[in-house]
């Protein structure tokens, strides 16, 4: 007897569990189906993903947000358009400048602008119930790196040639025979550095979901016993809420110093 | 108890980027605290060499992951 309601407890356990991670998978992961509220199914066209729809949400949003609010050349920013020129002339002061240069700062400074507002929007939308985290999936951070690996190689090769591209790894200062060594460590860097970038932001944004989810799940399997765990769940997603912004000033922050590095290599 | 190793190694590179995310902190409010008009680029520099820290620890965390299976 005794025995049995064991094994019933724990096939329960079980159960609760199985759900609680199908419910946490459902918001990390990708998948055809959209589930903006509980038990609205809204299924997609075989070619398209839900984490595909949230990219087109966030530039829908951003070029909507801006093109309304630029609509008229006011020169003096009111409301709204004050805290987009704060960000705006952060990413440029602070990102752009310091690590580009003055000349090619400003002329790369609406690429940071673009890195900055869009995983800021995919950050800040994936927190509310309605959509679920496209930066949680390390197809879009890879691509969003490998923008920027594109703009240090090419970029790179146009501004100091192709000889001049490749001597940027050859550091200086050092005996020639460590060169050998040194030299493709350097070279293998550039790909690491870009790898890092893309995991440092998809693992942040994955693991802060998962955390508040299982937070949240604690609900599910220990019923209203496990009420006062709300009060930790809000303190996480505080918590969250800075990520998301620390997260996309980081992603574009890194961006500028790796173009920086291949841009103006050290002499 | 399936993927429990997985756990001990995610805390494992828990307490390495805690450590050296630790340090950081000591000295950046170490330096704040003796030139505080430095502050401003103090914090730049403290998120990027945090952010390099982290970045190890995820990547120990994505294999731990990636182990659970």
């Amino acid at each position: 007897m005794a025995q049995s309601l064991t094994t019933q407890a724990t096939d329960l356990a079980a159960a609760k569990m199985a759900a609680v991670n199908r419910f946490i998978m459902e918001h990390v992961a990708n998948s055809g189906v959209w589930m903006p509220l509980p038990g609205v199914h809204i299924h997609l066209p075989p070619w398209f993903s839900v984490h595909g729809l949230m990219l087109t949400i966030a530039a829908t949003i951003l070029v909507l947000l801006f093109g309304l609010c630029y609509r008229h050349k006011d020169p003096v920013p009111s409301g709204i358009t004050s805290i987009l020129e704060l960000f705006v002339l952060m990413v440029r002061d602070q990102i752009a400048m310091p690590f580009l240069g003055a000349k090619d700062g400003r002329r790369l400074a609406p690429l940071f602008c673009s890195f900055f507002f869009f995983i800021l929007c995919l950050n800040l939308m994936s927190l509310t119930p309605l959509f679920p985290a496209a930066t949680a999936n390390i197809n879009v951070t890879l691509a969003l790196a490998l923008v920027t690996m594109g703009f240090m190689v090419i970029g790179g090769m146009v501004k100091n040639g192709v000889v001049g591209f490749f001597k940027a790894f050859l550091p200086h200062g050092v005996p020639w025979p460590l060169l050998i060594l040194l030299g493709p460590l350097e070279f293998i860097g550039m790909f690491i550095k870009v790898g890092a970038l893309a995991i440092r932001l998809f693992a942040n944004l994955l693991a802060g979901h998962i955390v508040i989810f299982s937070l949240l799940s604690l609900l599910l399997m220990f019923g209203l016993l496990a009420l006062p765990v709300v009060a930790l769940v809000v303190l996480v997603f505080f918590l969250e809420l800075l990520v998301a912004f620390l997260q996309a000033f980081i992603f574009t922050l890194l961006s500028a110093i790796f173009i920086g590095q291949l841009y103006h290599p050290e002499h | 108890m399936i993927g429990s190793i997985a756990a001990v190694g995610a805390g494992l590179a828990a307490i390495g980027a805690g450590i050296g995310i630790g340090l950081i902190g000591y000295s950046m409010l170490q330096g704040m605290a003796r030139q505080p008009e430095m502050a401003p680029k103090l914090m730049v520099n403290m998120l990027i060499a945090a952010a390099l820290v982290e970045g190890v620890a995820l990547f120990a965390l994505v294999i731990c992951f990636m182990g659970v299976k």
